[in-house]
């Protein structure tokens, strides 16, 4: 059992950083088609060739692989244990070293990690992933989502208050106010918007993180739709070269709030790859 | 497509105009935020023939080399930016990156008649494009030394030539 987890662990973070799931390619599609700026859409083509190639050979889609990012779901009867956490961790170690992932841990105390002065780590799985973020499911599993998280977008991303006034409308406008300047800044575009809504940073962050996991480029809401649009209005385009593609799709999904004349919000301007993510089933 | 063969003669790199697509073969060097002052630095202190290379008509992409590929990193950066004055007077006829680059930098390109091109971050299809590769300079610092690799035919569109870029609206 416990090597069976960290075999799929293994695949799955492989798959993560290597995979374009089917909606996001047909996101690519539709864009390609609609793109009229000739740059734009042979960036837009570029990116899907190179999406089919890492899919075919299992290699990375960038570089910069990312830092392991995973959302656990556990469903009514379910437990998890410190063993199954070991295993994780072991999966991930493996799925590094054959993505395989960039050797980018930076080793040393806490000063030498914040300076970089102690060195890189040459081993890919001396990449260590963030915190686990746990929730519940209504089906009877254990389910591991996992997302790579490359650095473009977190130089470029936000969290910040938002005075609501009362009114939907402001906090949408500053949204795009932001998503605006990091589409600009990011160089990696098209992006998807990741955006969380949350009473605290902590949990703005945690409503970003699965606003990508619940996501779908096939499925848009009203405020997902009107954030896409109005950001593409700047034409900005893949690369910043210009064209209507900057956004292809909202992800955004909004906690519970508190009683107060302010919303935290968590935009992540995610890169032409991300989100990089694949879920496998444990249990 | 302009195919661009390696070094880059200065007849070649004038005719280059923004927003050309081109195709680059040849060697060319890569480096990025943590080795770039360093080849300032031995270009200020006259010991970059120590490299064993001539830099005139090189390319230099912004990137890492590691196991997992190479890719652009953003151009604008600080120490990236600020070396590309001094390389194209060194020589370097092309940056290859991504990002807008501020005006000073492509007015600099210019004095020197050097372009700098955006290539997207398509490591996949990079990685069956570059046949060797080995490291030239500094290899303290792992993926971040000074790198020397053979490509065929990299795609990458002109962002900035002869004073202009292809971010100006």
């Amino acid at each position: 059992m416990t090597n069976d987890i960290a075999a799929l662990v293994r695949d799955c973070l492989v798959e993560a950083g290597s995979t374009f799931r089917e909606d996001k390619k047909a996101a690519y599609r539709r864009a390609i088609d609609k793109e009229e700026q000739a740059h734009a859409k042979w960036v837009l083509q570029t990116v899907l060739e190179n999406a089919e190639a890492a899919e075919k050979n299992r290699s990375p889609l960038c570089d910069d692989t990312g830092i392991p990012h995973l959302v656990l779901e556990l469903g009514p009867d379910c437990a998890i244990s410190g063993r199954m956490l070991d295993d994780i961790r072991e999966g991930v170690r493996q799925g590094l070293c054959q993505l395989p992932g960039r050797p980018m841990g930076i080793m040393g105390d806490d000063s030498h990690r914040i300076d970089q002065s102690g060195g890189l780590n040459p081993d890919s799985a001396g990449v260590e992933s963030a915190p686990i973020l746990l929730r519940r499911c209504e089906e009877n599993v254990i389910r591991l989502h996992i997302l790579m998280f490359g650095g473009g977008p977190a130089i470029r991303g936000k969290t910040y208050r938002i005075f609501h006034r009362h009114s939907t409308q402001v906090v949408l406008d500053e949204i795009v106010n932001w998503a605006q300047e990091s589409v600009a800044q990011l160089g990696c575009s098209p992006c998807t918007l990741a955006i969380g809504v949350g009473r605290s940073h902590f949990e703005a962050a945690a409503m970003m993180l699965q606003a990508q996991v619940d996501g779908s480029y096939d499925h848009q809401s009203e405020m997902e739709a009107e954030i896409t649009r109005r950001v593409n209005e700047a034409r900005i385009g893949p690369l910043g070269l210009g064209g209507s593609t900057s956004v292809l799709a909202t992800f955004m999904k909004v906690g519970p709030q508190r009683a107060s004349g302010v919303r935290i919000v968590c935009l992540r301007p995610t890169c032409c790859f991300e989100p990089r993510i694949a879920t496998v089933q444990l249990q | 497509m302009i195919e661009l063969q390696t070094p880059i003669s200065e007849q070649a790199a004038a005719a280059l105009q923004v927003g050309d697509t081109v195709e680059i073969s040849g060697y060319i060097l890569c480096g990025r935020d943590a080795v770039l002052p360093k080849l300032l630095q031995m270009i200020e202190e006259g010991s970059a023939d120590q490299l064993g290379i001539d830099l005139r008509g090189q390319v230099i992409f912004h990137t890492a080399v590691s196991p997992a590929g190479v890719g652009p990193t953003s151009s604008n950066k600080l120490e990236i930016e600020s070396s590309i004055e001094p390389l194209s007077r060194a020589g370097i006829k092309l940056h290859l990156g991504k990002g807008q680059l501020h005006r000073e930098t492509i007015e600099a390109l210019d004095r020197y008649n050097a372009v700098y091109a955006v290539i997207p971050p398509v490591t996949a299809l990079l990685g069956s494009k570059t046949t060797e590769q080995r490291v030239l300079a500094f290899p303290e610092l792992g993926m971040e030394a000074l790198h020397l690799i053979k490509v065929e035919r990299y795609p990458a569109i002109i962002g900035a030539a002869h004073g202009r870029s292809i971010y100006d609206k």
